[in-house]
């Protein structure tokens, strides 16, 4: 009967999310013969992956031969703390390269070394130069072409639609998804998707920070769809402030500045013009960093000209959490810049002429944006909340989380990243594990049957996602977004402690409760509030996870600092993860779960120096 | 008296509603250096008209607010641009009432939003892509010079915004002319040391009706794109390429 009501599309795969994750899954999928529904919230084309700058990190050797996968696997785990899944960070390490020339063959434009290869630049966190580059446009080139290369496959794409929820069958450890149910955001009428698998590739939740980089779609659907449907969420307290977000204008305050900057030489200054990094070098890392500017400087220059250097690292490109609380500590003394960050300078380090061409769009961006010429002026720079290693706990091989048939990959999914991610190892990540969870929803599509949703699930879909038409009266869905915003800034963000979680919990109760009373006026025709009142669920669930890991991980280790826990925990916390799942009863339950045990070759691996 | 900035928002409540088509002009706080883009964020907060009214807030489309996406693509006092990167102080110097307007060259779904979908039937129509299926253990890719590279960059970043066809005299209700953006990806694809061997099909895609020669030469496209793509170069470029195709292709079957 339900059938009859709501337009049905059926598909052998569904994928969810059209960032490069979703776009690489699709394209494997339809590649095993399947067919392949992709469904997007937004323009095919538009997703967050579009605003990457960097690059894409491949242990490929073109500029320094001495790389390989496992320097590349080496400092992953160390970026990461150890925390990571090491399969994952180990099968990402391994086909990075291989996805990066797909790629290439597929029509993407690398920058170029002198005898043709593909160019590669100096990240954070990164031994040698090992990102994959198109100027400072890396994401935008990497989503044309697999946009490009994927509506060619047969896929069906489906555009500005959302999901509201996941359906399936069967209970404990033989739940299996069978769907789900959405809306199109053009004339709000609902639809239902039958599928046998799902590929979860919607990407983040950067929308829950005041300050953040990320575009309005990062708003935690896939995580909270999944969590909802049974799978676990793991990580979920580890949050990356990237260092370089703009400061200044107010109007595009988060917006992000890419690591390329300083990877092409720029430093970070305080307002007394020292360079900051050399005063916060942390153990882990302090027997490949330079401790003296000349020294920094040297293996700049010889890095990004293609010379072995001896020198060591410059602290400007330690990992991104050690920077990003360097600069807050900075603007916290009191040596920050005008408007509260700190100043990150390439005019005096590099030509105008070298700036225009290998940071193009940083360029642009300020001249734009800001009205500023970083060929002349240093730019202000603060933390932005930008990327969560948190996510979808899956199995490290295929992906696979715990309800059968319910893929993820990419920023929604756990493991890959541990406890703070490296620079440029998102856009592989993307490719890597994108292809593998393709591959194996293809796999598992082809291995059953397809099973009927059940209507009663399907009804209460319907009731749940117009409940907010159905109130006279209630809260504003853009101002309780306003709302949870300014809160996790202020009680979860780049520090935190035992008093600023608890109130934090409390004011995502408050929310919760705030959320179920939400009341939307007009009709379903691209209702802006509507949407947002939806979105602002998921959003909760997401806040309400980090909140709680955040609050039971007593220690400081990558994306999450503590005041009260200075340190990273030897004993305890660097063996464990922080799962989350829906409890009976719909509280949210939390648990910690050992880290599966490392072979001893990949412990013979993790230990060997350059 | 606060620094107001002074907005004026052509609407309609859906396509197959034309009755519901209007002006409302709405007045909000002033801030240094604000965006069209901040500007409507604050009324769908506060979605008050300038004389009191309240109204179902205003949608429009956006995604990366660093005119990298092209999502939020619209006509600007007039003209066609995206609106993050549009600056108040520049647009409106001396407070002066900024319009805000759908693109006309696409159908309407509401408000400032339209459907763009043409634009990837277009991709689908010229084949921009490689062919290669699957992935395969492809070892280095074909060596290409900086110089190829530089050819190609330019080419390489469009965005699908739209500014190109909504520019264009030629691409309107009684033409099929399939408009700069999909013409500029032929260049591209046919520049591709793979790509190259399917030229051919992409060259024949152009040459039927409201294909390349549908062209008129106005050169709007290159002065609205936010890229600074050489697309009247792409044009001419393939344009080229298809005459070439069609005089002496049938010797190359």
């Amino acid at each position: 009967m339900t059938d009859k009501n709501f337009e049905t599309h059926e598909h052998d795969v569904l994928v969810i999310g059209a960032g490069g994750a979703g776009l690489r899954a699709a394209i494997e999928a339809s590649a095993a013969g399947l067919s392949v529904g992709l469904i997007c919230k937004s323009l095919l084309g538009k997703a967050h992956t579009v605003m990457a700058e960097g690059g894409v990190a491949a242990a490929l050797g073109n500029v320094e031969p001495r790389d390989n996968w496992k320097v590349h696997f080496r400092d992953t785990m160390k970026g990461g703390r150890y925390l990571n899944q090491w399969r994952m960070a180990q099968l990402h390490a391994m086909e990075a390269p291989d996805r990066v020339n797909e790629l290439e063959e597929w029509g993407a434009i690398f920058d170029r070394t002198h005898d043709g290869k593909i160019l590669q630049r100096n990240f954070g966190g990164h031994t040698y130069p090992r990102l994959a580059h198109v100027g400072d446009r890396t994401g935008l080139e990497m989503i044309r072409t697999l946009q490009q290369h994927g509506i060619h496959t047969g896929m069906h794409v489906y555009m500005e639609c959302t999901l509201t929820r996941l359906f399936t069958a069967g209970e404990g450890d033989d739940k299996r998804v069978t769907g789900c149910f959405g809306y199109w955001r053009e004339n709000g009428k609902f639809v239902v998707f039958k599928t046998k698998a799902i590929v979860m590739a919607s990407g983040g939740i950067g929308r829950i920070f005041k300050i953040n980089s990320n575009s309005w779609e990062c708003t935690g659907d896939g995580q909270a769809l999944a969590y909802l449907a049974g799978a676990e969420l793991m990580d979920m307290e580890f949050m990356q402030f990237h260092p370089t977000g703009m400061v200044w204008p107010p109007s595009v305050r988060g917006t992000l500045i890419t690591e390329g900057v300083r990877g092409e030489g720029g430093t970070l200054r305080n307002k007394d013009g020292k360079r900051i990094m050399f005063g916060y070098i942390p153990e882990l890392y302090a027997s490949d960093t330079a401790k003296t500017e000349e020294e920094a400087d040297l293996w700049l220059r010889e890095s990004t000209t293609g010379i072995a250097s001896k020198a060591k690292r410059t602290p400007d490109l330690l990992p991104r959490d050690i920077v990003a609380r360097a600069i807050h500590t900075e603007v916290k003394a009191g040596r920050g810049s005008p408007h509260g960050g700190v100043f990150l300078d390439i005019a005096t380090r590099r030509s105008a002429e070298d700036i225009k061409k290998k940071l193009p769009a940083m360029y642009h961006q300020f001249m734009e944006l800001g009205d500023v010429d970083i060929t002349k002026e240093p730019m202000e720079v603060g933390p932005t909340g930008h990327y969560t290693m948190g996510g979808i706990k899956v199995d490290p091989n295929t992906q696979e989380s715990r309800v059968k048939g319910l893929f993820a990959a990419g920023e929604c999914a756990a493991g890959m990243h541990g406890s703070n991610r490296l620079g440029g190892n998102s856009l592989s990540d993307l490719l890597v594990f994108g292809r593998i969870a393709g591959e194996h929803a293809a796999k598992f599509a082809k291995s059953v049957q397809a099973k009927e949703t059940d209507k009663g699930a399907i009804e209460a879909a319907e009731k749940e996602a117009l409940a907010p038409f159905s109130r006279d009266e209630g809260p504003n869905p853009f101002l309780l977004h306003e709302d949870l915003m300014n809160q996790m800034q202020k009680y979860v963000g780049i520090m935190r402690n035992e008093a600023d979680l608890a109130s934090g919990l409390k004011e995502v109760e408050r929310l919760k409760d705030a959320q179920s009373r939400i009341s939307v006026t007009g009709n379903r025709h691209y209702n802006a509030a509507w949407h947002e009142s939806i979105d602002m669920r998921n959003m909760l669930i997401v806040s309400e996870a980090m909140a709680r890991a955040a609050a039971q991980r007593k220690e400081s280790r990558g994306g999450h600092a503590r005041e009260d826990f200075t340190e990273m925990d030897k004993e305890h916390f660097a063996k464990v993860n922080i799962v989350l799942r829906y409890g009976k009863g719909g509280d949210m339950e939390l648990e910690e779960v050992a880290l599966p045990p490392v072979p001893d070759e990949i412990k013979k691996i993790l230990e060997e120096k350059e | 008296m606060e620094r107001t900035v002074r907005l004026k928002i052509r609407r309609q409540d859906a396509a197959d509603k034309p009755e519901t088509r209007r002006w409302e002009e709405f007045s909000v706080p002033w801030q240094p250096q604000m965006n069209v883009i901040s500007a409507l964020m604050h009324i769908q907060r506060n979605p008050v008209t300038a004389d009191g009214t309240t109204v179902a807030p205003i949608v429009w489309e956006m995604s990366c607010l660093e005119e990298v996406c092209g999502a939020c693509t619209m006509l600007v006092n007039g003209r066609v641009r995206q609106s993050c990167t549009a600056l108040v102080d520049q647009i409106a110097p001396g407070g002066e009432v900024i319009t805000l307007e759908p693109m006309t060259k696409f159908p309407l779904v509401r408000d400032l939003v339209v459907d763009r979908s043409r634009m990837f039937e277009d991709l689908k129509r010229v084949k921009a892509w490689v062919n290669l299926d699957g992935s395969h253990e492809l070892g280095p890719g074909p060596r290409q010079s900086q110089e190829n590279q530089e050819e190609a960059y330019p080419l390489s970043r469009c965005m699908t915004c739209g500014c190109c066809l909504e520019a264009c005299p030629q691409v309107n209700p009684r033409s099929t002319f399939i408009g700069p953006a999909a013409i500029n990806q032929v260049r591209l694809f046919n520049l591709h040391p793979s790509g190259k061997m399917h030229a051919a099909e992409r060259l024949e895609a152009l040459m039927d009706e409201g294909g390349v020669d549908g062209c008129g030469k106005a050169q709007n496209c290159v002065e609205v794109c936010p890229k600074e793509i050489p697309l009247v170069d792409s044009i001419a470029q393939v344009s080229r390429q298809t005459t070439k195709h069609m005089l002496f292709g049938w010797l190359l079957k």
